[in-house]
């Protein structure tokens, strides 16, 4: 008797769970909150037809129906579609060559995707002139333009950053000064220390980069950031250049451009998705978690975090842009230093950009 | 309570389902309740959830050839794809992250453990009591609706619905001790 009145309890705390799962039962004892408690997971048990129907859908991918699969899943698992009810005569949509052909039953499912193997072929041959892809814009919302070069770049919009460096294998760093003009092709590398005085084809010395870039006005030319003057020294790179890099250009890169990195132009800061350097992509962002004080608080909104995400495609330098305080700042930071992306590429290069994310926190 | 594989078997169903996807058949049964209690407790909808979980099927057999053992069990290779595709779904780098105000939520991981041992362990009941399970909580018809499909009486249902949840009840707590 006392476990039909349980049977009789828990069905009614079920009963109001399914009306309204957000309603949780005003009291119940431990024996049946417990019960409830898995009740209320079991509201999201998978329907077994579908785990069943995705296994042979699975099995059909390979060979080569994985669009077909899909849909077919997903219009069975939305609709619900009884399967025990055994296909009768009056079940058979009508075909080309009557109710069925041999020995094989029509079924509703075949017909209707077989219709639609034959609208999509049809449609795609219509429409085979308009398959050309189109470049997305990106998500301009989610990545910002910054620059952490140590040359001091300008903020742009449009072009990434290369970088570049040279020397002369000389035992000392190169000489300070100012930077070479920019050109956009190079013919003669910058130097210090002048080998031959007088080259047949006299040419100003050049970096590779936006011929719009400022340089600094000085006189000599050298690398900005160095602080030795004297003796004068092309540094200990070599093929050409200042520096400690290789290739003509100025810094610790290779290439003609200036600065770590490669290929031209300024090196040495973050890039900036978009001019060939492709979007990050988290593969791993688990959840943060809730703090108590905001949840007792009632607190919720939104964390903007800022952060870096390397050519390892690890988060760095997370930063708070937007806070929302109760603990919830730090959950958030804490999620995401856990974060594992796809780096950005640049040139099939794993590069370092900046990107913000924004972690949404809701009670309900 | 299903065990999973070895480290060893399960590197040599992935080997066996690289050579011929037929094979894969093996790797979805071990995993398919991992993946879908992680995706059920991102998204909290079954009908979404399943959707992604296709999703996350689909997208793994597809990139099997590509697969590189690496020590770690395959379901960190899938959760990682199921990350991915309910960041797809929603806005990417934008997470949601809601909570009951009044509880205190555990762990994200205990919870997807739970729910996986949960979603095996209703498969592993009585058919009568499984059949019940599914009508009252996955088709949410009532017990009278149970009761006339079933051709048993309102009551016998009601107490094959108790004896079901205390059955996963136990089941759960020997699993967890």
């Amino acid at each position: 008797m006392a476990s039909i009145s349980l049977a009789d309890q828990l069905e009614d705390a079920i009963e109001r769970m399914i009306a309204g799962p957000d309603s949780r039962p005003r009291k119940v004892d431990g024996n049946i909150g417990e019960l409830l408690e898995i009740a209320r997971e079991l509201l999201l048990v998978p329907d077994p037809e579908f785990r069943a129907s995705l296994q042979t859908e699975l099995l059909r991918q390979r060979d080569a129906v994985p669009l077909l699969a899909r849909i077919e899943i997903r219009s069975r698992a939305s609709k619900k579609e009884p399967t025990r009810a055994a296909a009768g005569v009056d079940d058979i949509l009508p075909t080309l060559f009557g109710a069925g052909c041999g020995s094989y039953p029509v079924r509703r499912g075949n017909f209707a995707v077989s219709v639609a193997i034959h609208a999509m072929l049809i449609a795609s041959l219509a429409t085979a002139g308009l398959w050309t892809r189109k470049a997305q814009p990106l998500a301009a919302h989610s990545f910002l333009v910054t620059d952490v070069s140590p040359y001091l770049l300008p903020q742009s919009m449009s072009a990434s950053r290369g970088g570049g460096g040279g020397g002369d294998r000389e035992k000392i760093a190169e000489s300070g000064g100012r930077l070479p003009d920019f050109a956009r092709e190079q013919i003669t590398p910058p130097t210090i220390i002048v080998r031959r005085e007088q080259p047949k084809l006299p040419e100003e010395p050049t970096v590779v980069g936006p011929p719009a870039l400022p340089g600094l006005h000085t006189s000599q030319i050298g690398n900005p950031l160095s602080a030795i003057l004297e003796p004068p020294s092309n540094g200990p790179g070599f093929a050409g250049g200042l520096g400690s890099g290789t290739g003509g250009g100025v810094g610790s890169g290779g290439g003609p451009g200036v600065g770590p990195g490669y290929g031209g132009g300024m090196g040495g800061g973050v890039y900036r998705v978009g001019g060939g350097v492709s979007a990050p992509r988290a593969i791993y962002d688990p959840d943060p978690e809730y703090s108590d004080e905001a949840r007792k608080a009632k607190c919720q909104g939104t964390v903007l975090l800022w952060l870096i995400v390397g050519p390892d495609g690890k988060p760095r330098d997370i930063r708070v842009q937007q806070s929302l305080g109760m603990g919830l700042d730090e959950r958030a930071v804490e999620a995401v230093r856990k974060w594992k992306f796809e780096p950005a590429m640049k040139d099939g290069r794993p590069v370092a950009v900046q990107v913000n994310v924004e972690i949404s926190f809701r009670l309900f | 309570m299903k065990v999973l594989a070895s480290h060893n078997d399960e590197r040599l169903q992935i080997q066996a389902a690289q050579q011929d996807p037929a094979h894969f058949a093996e790797l979805y049964e071990n995993n398919f309740a991992r993946v879908y209690a992680y995706v059920a407790h991102r998204v909290r909808d079954r009908e979404e959830a399943q959707d992604l979980t296709a999703d996350v099927f689909h997208q793994a057999l597809a990139g099997l050839p590509r697969f590189e053992w690496r020590g770690l069990p395959f379901a960190a290779w899938l959760l990682g794809i199921a990350a991915n595709v309910v960041s797809d779904r929603w806005q990417r780098f934008v997470k949601q992250v809601e909570v009951e105000a009044d509880r205190l939520e555990p762990a994200i991981e205990d919870q997807v453990e739970r729910r996986t041992m949960l979603y095996q362990l209703v498969d592993r009941l009585p058919p009568d009591q499984r059949r019940v399970i599914i009508l009252r909580f996955v088709d949410q018809k009532s017990l009278g609706e149970i009761a006339t499909e079933l051709g048993r009486s309102e009551g016998a249902i009601k107490q094959l619905q108790l004896r079901a949840l205390q059955n996963l009840r136990e089941r759960l707590r020997s699993n967890h001790g």
